[in-house]
């Protein structure tokens, strides 16, 4: 991209199952304010807002409309995308075109989801072809059913990976004050107590649903420098949308069919001369909606061999004092504001660049993070971010 | 960084009542098609595609899923604007001046028959304060009007003249759905609606797509001799809750307008445009969106309107294309005014064209009482 | 919830609640492509899929008028589909999930699978067999039709389920 953009800001709301104490506005609201507050700006500074939420799920049309006073919009530009589970990293990628191409110096991404107030589940198996899928799909669930049952008998994982992957999850959401599901499990016991939802996706494999917002304010070169000591750079992103596979939605179990996640993750690193991943980029953010499709998703960004990403998680590569820390806030399976995911992991990564992720900051020092995130069917899209040029 | 983005091809279906025939896809690619035969290029040239739809009306979650083929995006970049079509464009603008692609589809559809529109403009309104007051988009411009005309002694008279003049305008279209020879006397007596909006005042329900190809100038040259690029554009919101708003005034545009005008060099809109399509989806708004967009001083909408200024011939033809009124879908509306205003400046126009044009405006607005507005200016080499 | 998290659920009595339904009804068409499926499923009892030009990939479910992978016009070339194959993969539901057409919590009995039909294709469907211990991968199914002619007209729902079958 020609002009640089980088982070000069980030703000969550504690993300929770229910927010009864406040209203759509208000919740997204506080991550506004944690976020200007971040970035130590006055809403004033602020030249254009991108709103990033997936309406099906509260049940209003327009929703950015709904809350342009309580975000401080009234009288400025902006706009509203929608997508799957890739619309934060839509709208911060829209972002990032707005400033990079000169229209605005300084943009805010609003992402949000307010689940209390709608059934996730409902909202996604709408997703499916109303002609063509009637009673056929049962949310996310299924299809990540489907994509489990593809992962173990391609690789060989068995259910006490699936454990291991949700304990570091929940070990890691421990220690981020944002996490949403905090559980404090203690072992394979507490996992194989968990209820199948639709096998072999137990409780405990998947992600919640989460009430939260989560904001990033992004700043053309010249004004990051003066703003934050510390900004991050959003080096490069890409975007992979794909066909469902011929047999399933996010797995392929003939083994025979390209990934967008592979897709995206050759063109960025081939465009940034990445070749070792686990030697040149330091942590990854990365969207996993069950605990299958985490190990899945090691392979598919070439952290690891294929059909190895199991070992990774035995081995505890991906551990917060790990080799190469994945998912250091909990991932989506602790947290899941659908609008406000992605945003999420772009967010947290920079605060690992930053150092200031508090108790969840991994041992290893950040220079270069991935930040990703997923949608339906399998689109990936992938962010590049560094401390310095 | 590319210095200027060009719109090299247009395309829109011709708008109809109900297109039961296509599903969304189908309607989408039908525009689709047509910009891809016109540049000679294929779906795999297309490096991003820019959809515009919305959730509800389709009634379906990520209602971009059903575009995903027929915009080529297998292993490709798409992205979704949930705004108005003007906005969409304006996404596409900084996807290419920003480098990272080159040539952006862009396509925008909705088929207002498939749904029961009040019911879904209705969950546009607060869950918990005002949805339960029944209000949709009708209901709420009634009061938008209502104010308007108490405030500045804009008449219905005024308000029907410019719903003769769009719908004669449209028998120049051939996209357009209802072009029709109506007298201010026809409009006066249809039936009331919510007042004082009656049945002419408003557009009938349409299905339609839009989709137009965007690329960078260097590229542009190499696809077309007639070029279009983007002079200036800008959108703004308003606050949304009825009763926080001054109805007759309408800032966000004022706002929008003025940002655009900036960026194009404008600053005197009514003899440096040549041609303007407005969205308008109800008679009042042509007077009142005229004033915001600075085409004359406020309250004066309906002496404007009264004029001669907005006729074919005259010194600022208004919707030659006839606009919204005949029959557009609501999320199509903007870009479909992105649409008619390249035609103009590409001279391909027809019998609607205005002579000469060379700076062009295109107007199009999402939510209630246009709460969110945007505005584009366009200009040929 | 852990220490130190701020949200609690406001305390206090009861909340007042009130409620209201708000059916959103939608009249969606097939179009062209979906609706050969339809007609077929409906009139004749087979199932058709196009055929891309180019790459001669059969795109079942759902058709496209454009093919996903090459980006071409899909054309009109219609084959019929083998209505016989193998259990590819297959799942269950245990847990009562919101079904939004339906507008209620539901658990479908019947087990959601991908069945390879016999000529190559993966088509998605359910199982009549609710008993999921007596499933295997590999088992061989056919098709089951609406047989009642006014009951059908649903698309791929005219076929009820795949029975697993001796052979």
């Amino acid at each position: 991209m020609a002009g640089r953009v980088a982070i000069v800001g980030v703000g969550q709301t504690h993300h929770t199952s229910r927010r009864d104490d406040v209203n759509l506005p208000e919740m997204v609201g506080e991550a506004v304010r944690a976020a200007l507050a971040d970035a130590q700006l006055s809403i004033k500074d602020i030249e254009a807002f991108i709103f990033s939420n997936m309406e099906a799920f509260e049940g209003i049309i327009l929703p950015d409309h709904g809350m342009i006073a309580e975000v401080g919009a009234i009288g400025k530009p902006g706009l509203k995308v929608t997508g799957g589970g890739t619309t934060g990293s839509e709208a911060v990628g829209e972002a990032c075109h707005l400033v990079s191409a000169g229209l605005y110096d300084i943009t805010m991404v609003v992402g949000w989801q307010k689940h209390d107030c709608g059934d996730a589940t409902a909202g996604i198996s709408a997703a499916a072809v109303p002609t063509a899928a009637k009673g056929m799909v049962v949310g996310a669930v299924s299809e990540f059913a489907k994509q489990a049952l593809s992962y173990i008998r391609q690789s060989g994982a068995r259910e006490e990976h699936a454990a291991m992957v949700r304990l570091k999850a929940d070990r890691c959401a421990c220690r981020n004050p944002y996490a949403h599901l905090k559980l404090g499990l203690k072992g394979l016991e507490d996992y194989l107590k968990s209820p199948y939802l639709v096998w072999p996706i137990r409780l405990l494999d998947f992600c919640p649903q989460s009430c939260g917002a989560c904001v990033v304010v992004l700043a053309s070169e010249e004004r990051a420098k003066k703003i934050h000591k510390k900004p991050v750079w959003v080096v490069d992103f890409e975007v992979a949308h794909q066909e469902p596979f011929s047999a399933g939605s996010f797995g392929d179990p003939t083994g025979t069919e390209t990934y967008s996640q592979d897709v995206a993750a050759e063109r960025l690193y081939k465009r940034n001369g990445i070749t070792d991943v686990r030697k040149q980029v330091d942590l990854a953010e990365i969207y996993e909606p069950s605990t299958w499709e985490e190990m899945s998703l090691y392979e598919h960004f070439h952290f690891c061999e294929k059909n190895e990403g199991w070992k990774l998680i035995e081995k505890g590569v991906t551990e917060i004092e790990g080799e190469f820390p994945v998912n250091p806030s909990g991932g989506v399976i602790a947290s899941n504001p659908i609008g406000a995911t992605p945003v999420i992991r772009i967010a947290e990564a920079a605060l690992q660049i930053r150092g200031d992720a508090g108790e969840h900051q991994v041992t290893r020092d950040v220079k270069t993070a991935i930040a990703t995130a997923l949608g339906g069917p399998n689109w990936t899209a992938m962010f590049l971010l560094k401390r310095s040029l | 960084m590319a210095e200027r983005a060009a719109i090299v091809a247009v395309a829109q279906t011709k708008y109809h009542p109900n297109r039961a025939d296509v599903s969304e896809e189908e309607l989408a690619y039908e525009a689709i098609k047509q910009v891809l035969e016109e540049t000679g290029l294929t779906l795999s040239d297309m490096e991003s595609a820019i959809t515009c739809c919305q959730d509800a009306y389709d009634g379906r979650t990520i209602a971009s899923l059903s575009l995903q083929r027929v915009v080529g995006a297998h292993f490709g970049h798409e992205f979704t604007v949930a705004e108005d079509g003007i906005n969409a464009a304006y996404v596409a603008m900084a996807e290419v001046l920003s480098g990272h692609f080159e040539t952006v589809l862009l396509v925008s559809h909705m088929k207002e028959s498939q749904v029961e529109k009040s019911v879904i403009e209705n969950c546009a309104f607060d869950a918990i304060l005002m949805r339960q007051l029944g209000l949709d988009f009708t209901s709420a411009a009634a009061l938008q009007a209502r104010r308007y005309m108490d405030r500045y002694g804009i008449t219905p008279e005024q308000c029907a003249k410019a719903v003769v003049r769009n719908r004669r305008n449209a028998r120049n279209n051939p996209f357009a759905q209802e072009p029709m020879d109506v007298t201010v006397d026809d409009v006066l007596r249809s039936r009331m609606l919510a007042s004082p909006i009656r049945l002419l005042d408003t557009k009938p329900i349409s299905d339609g797509a839009c989709a137009m190809i965007m690329t960078t100038e260097e590229k542009a040259k190499k696809l077309t001799k007639k070029l279009v690029w983007i002079a200036g554009v800008s959108n703004c919101y308003e606050t949304h809750y009825l009763g926080d708003r001054e109805l007759a005034d309408c800032d966000a545009l004022v706002k929008a307008a003025k940002k655009a005008y900036s960026m194009a060099g404008i600053n005197d809109p009514l003899s440096q445009i040549d041609v303007a399509e407005i969205s308008t989806e109800y008679s009042y708004q042509e007077p009142l969106w005229l004033e915001g967009l600075g085409f004359c001083g406020r309250g004066e909408g309906g002496k404007l309107v009264d004029s001669r200024t907005l006729e074919m011939g005259g010194q600022l033809p208004v919707n030659p294309s006839g606009g919204v009124l005949p029959g557009n879908p609501n999320g199509v509306a903007g870009m479909a005014r992105i649409a008619e205003a390249v035609l103009q400046l590409r001279g391909e126009a027809g019998a609607g064209q205005v002579e000469g044009a060379k700076v062009a405006l295109a107007h199009g607005y999402t939510g209630i009482c246009g709460q969110h507005q945007a505005v584009m200016i366009l200009a040929n080499m | 919830m852990s220490e130190g998290s701020p949200t609690k659920k406001a305390e206090g009595p009861e909340y007042i609640r009130i409620e209201f339904d708000l059916p959103r009804r939608y009249n969606w068409s097939t179009g062209r492509y979906l609706g050969k499926v339809y007609a077929e499923a409906k009139e004749n009892k087979k199932m058709v899929a196009p055929r891309c030009p180019k790459c001669k990939q059969l795109w079942a479910r759902p058709p496209s008028p454009v093919c996903p992978k090459c980006k071409v016009d899909m054309g009109w070339d219609w084959v019929e589909l083998p209505l016989t194959g193998t259990i590819f993969q297959y799942t269950y539901q245990v847990y009562p999930l919101w079904d939004p057409h339906e507008g209620e919590r539901w658990s479908n009995p019947h087990p959601p699978a991908i069945i390879l039909l016999d000529n190559g294709i993966y088509f998605r469907h359910l199982l009549e067999e609710t008993d999921t211990k007596k499933l295997k991968e590999g088992m061989r199914v056919q098709a089951v039709w609406e047989e009642d002619y006014e009951k059908r007209g649903q698309g791929f729902q005219d076929i009820l389920y795949f029975r697993t079958i001796e052979e």
